[in-house]
C-alpha cells in the first residue's frame, strides 16, 4: 500500500473525471470548510471526503490519513484551547489556566477546517496521474509547462522524500541513535541532525531529475506538445455544479 | 551470536520471511545470497531489531529483539546499508566517526583515541566534507565509523555494490580483519566471487525460505541449488565443475592452477 499522495490506479467515477473537475471539486471542498461557521457542516465535508475515497476504492488509505491528521490536530487543539481567554469559562485548571466556550469552539473549528481542507487535496492527488494534472494545467489552463512541471514534481517528490527520511531514521537507529525512545521531545531533538543527509539526498535527486529532463528536451515542450485531450463531459459539469453549490451552502448554512 | 527460531515476517499481507531457523556462532563469516526480492535485506533488518518478527523469535547477543530496543542492540551491532548517504549526517569526516562512537560510548578520551586511530587505519582526511567524497570513499567512511565502535556483530547489506575492484578489496580486507579479531559477520552479496573469497559459510534464501545453510565450498558447487535462487557459481567453480574429475576441490584460481599442473604432470 502506497502513501496517500501516491497515485492509486482505478476506474471509478471519480478516477474518470476530468482532472480540472477534480481540482475544482477539491478546491471547492476546501473553500466550503473555510467559509462556513458551522462545525456540523465541516464534519459533513469530512464524511463526504471519506465517502468519496470509498467510491475511489481508497477508503483504507483515507482512514489512515484521517487517523494521522486527528493525532496532529489533537496536539494543535490542546495548544490552541489554552491560549484563547475570551468567553465564559467552561473548565478551570490550576495555575490560572482555563478553557472558555469561545476558545473551545475556535479550536474545534480550526482542526475541523484543517482536516476538511487537507483530505480533498490528498484525495484529488491520489486519483489523478501527475502527467494528467500537468497536461491539463498546461493545455486547458494555459500555465507555462515549466511551472506546471515544477508543481507536479514537487508533489511527486513528497512520498519520495518521506521514504528517504524513513530510510535515514532507520540507518541512524541501526547505529545507535535512540529514535526508538518513548520521549517525544528527545525524538524531535534527534531529528534535526538528519536534515543534513535528507537535504543532500534531495538536492542530488532534484539535480538528477533536472539533468534527465533537460536530456529529454524539456525546454522544447510547448502548450501544443501534449497529445492527450481532456474533454469536459456532462459528469464533469455536474460535479463542478455540485462543488459550487456545496461552497455556497457552506456560507449560508444555518446550523 | 544470532539465533532465528521459526521466524516469519509479513508486511501488508505479503509474507517476506517464512519460517526461517538458523544459528550463527561468534566469529562466523556468513554470506546471505539469493535473488532480488528473496527477503535478504528484511532478514538482515530482523537481525538487529529494525524489524520485529511476526512469528518466532530472533535472539541476538542474548537479547530477544522483540523485547529490546534497536538502539540497545546497536551498542554491539554494526549495520552497513547499501546507500552510505543515509548513514552520513555530519559535515566533517572526523565528526562523523566521533558521532558513531558517541552513540555507543561516553568516555571522551576513549572516543577521541578511537576516532584518531580509525582515521589513520582507513587513511581518511578528518577535515574533509563527506559529501564531497566519491561513493567508494563514502562507503569506506561509513564502514570506518561502524568499525570504530568495534561491533561484535557486523551486518552488511551489499557492501561492495557499485565499487571498483580496488575499493572493493579494501573494504573486504577491513571486514575480514574485524572478523579475524572475533566479530561475527553476516554479509548480503550478489557477487559470488566475493562470497567465495571471503565467506566461510553461505545461506541461500529464496522467496523468504532458507534453502540451504552450509560450507561455502559445498554450496557454491551446488549448481541446481544456486539456480533455484537465480544465481550462478563463480566462474572458476563453473570451470572446475565442467572439467569434472580431478577438479573437485577447486575453489580459487590458485587451486585451479595446482589442479591443472597436477593433471598435466600426471599426463606427462
Amino acid at each position: 500500500m502506497g502513501g496517500f499522495l501516491d497515485y492509486s490506479p482505478g476506474d471509478s467515477f471519480l478516477h474518470r473525471l476530468n482532472p480540472l473537475a477534480k481540482i475544482f471539486l477539491s478546491l471547492m471542498l476546501c473553500v466550503s470548510c473555510f467559509v462556513t461557521d458551522s462545525s456540523v457542516f465541516c464534519l459533513m465535508i469530512i464524511l463526504l471526503n471519506i465517502a468519496m475515497a470509498a467510491v475511489a476504492g481508497i477508503s483504507s488509505r483515507a482512514l489512515a490519513m484521517l487517523r494521522t491528521l486527528i493525532k496532529f490536530c489533537a496536539f494543535l487543539f490542546l495548544i490552541q484551547i489554552f491560549f484563547i481567554k475570551e468567553g465564559s469559562i467552561l473548565l478551570s485548571l490550576p495555575f490560572n489556566i482555563y478553557v472558555t466556550d469561545k476558545g473551545f469552539m475556535f479550536s474545534l473549528m480550526m482542526v475541523l477546517r484543517l482536516i476538511g481542507a487537507t483530505l480533498p487535496l490528498a484525495l484529488m492527488l491520489s486519483i489523478t496521474k501527475m502527467n494528467d494534472l500537468s497536461n491539463v494545467l498546461v493545455g486547458r489552463m494555459g500555465i507555462p509547462y515549466k511551472y506546471a512541471f515544477s508543481l507536479t514534481t514537487a508533489i511527486r517528490f513528497i512520498p519520495v522524500f518521506t521514504a528517504e527520511m524513513a530510510g535515514i531514521i532507520e540507518a541512524q537507529t541501526a547505529r545507535g541513535v535512540a529514535f526508538d525512545t518513548k520521549n517525544i521531545f528527545k525524538k524531535i531533538g534527534l531529528i534535526f541532525p538528519l536534515c543534513v543527509p535528507l537535504l543532500i539526498t534531495s538536492v542530488r535527486k532534484i539535480e538528477g531529475a533536472a539533468i534527465s529532463a533537460e536530456l529529454r528536451g524539456f525546454n522544447c515542450r510547448k502548450r501544443e506538445s501534449g497529445y492527450k485531450s481532456y474533454p469536459f463531459r456532462t459528469a464533469d459539469i455536474g460535479v463542478s455544479i455540485f462543488a459550487l453549490t456545496l461552497a455556497a451552502a457552506g456560507a449560508f448554512v444555518p446550523f | 551470536m544470532i539465533r532465528f527460531d521459526n521466524v516469519s515476517y509479513s508486511t501488508n499481507g505479503i509474507k517476506i520471511i517464512n519460517d526461517v531457523s538458523f544459528e550463527l556462532k561468534k566469529g562466523d563469516f556468513t554470506a546471505l545470497i539469493g535473488a532480488n526480492g528473496a527477503g535478504k535485506s528484511t532478514l538482515a533488518r530482523l537481525c538487529n531489531g529494525l524489524l520485529k518478527p511476526c512469528r518466532g523469535a530472533v535472539n541476538v547477543g542474548g537479547f530477544d529483539t522483540a523485547l529490546v530496543r534497536t538502539s540497545r542492540i546497536a551498542k554491539f551491532t554494526g549495520f552497513l546499508f547499501q546507500n552510505p548517504d543515509r548513514q552520513i549526517c555530519k559535515n566533517r569526516v572526523r565528526d562523523e566517526i566521533r558521532f558513531s562512537l558517541e552513540c555507543v560510548m561516553e568516555d571522551r578520551a576513549e572516543i577521541e583515541m578511537r576516532c584518531e586511530r580509525t582515521l589513520k587505519e582507513f587513511s581518511l582526511d578528518g577535515e574533509r566534507d563527506p559529501f564531497s567524497m566519491s561513493r567508494g570513499e563514502r562507503q569506506r567512511l561509513v564502514l570506518a565509523s561502524i568499525l570504530a565502535t568495534e561491533p561484535e556483530l557486523l551486518l552488511l547489506d551489499e557492501p561492495t555494490t557499485g565499487l571498483d575492484y580496488r575499493e572493493c578489496m579494501h573494504i573486504m580486507e577491513c571486514i575480514s580483519s574485524i572478523n579475524r579479531k572475533g566479530a561475527t559477520v553476516l554479509m548480503i552479496s550478489h557477487d559470488m566471487e566475493i562470497v567465495q573469497d571471503f565467506a566461510r559459510e553461505v545461506m541461500v534464501l529464496n522467496d523468504g525460505e532458507l534453502l540451504a545453510h552450509g560450507s561455502t565450498k559445498v554450496i557454491i558447487r551446488n549448481e541446481p541449488l544456486l539456480a533455484s535462487a537465480s544465481l550462478l557459481p563463480p566462474q572458476i567453480t563453473e570451470l572446475a565443475l565442467r572439467l569434472g574429475e580431478g577438479y573437485e576441490n577447486v575453489v580459487t584460481v590458485d587451486d585451479m592452477v595446482s589442479a591443472v599442473k597436477k593433471k598435466r604432470g600426471g599426463a606427462e
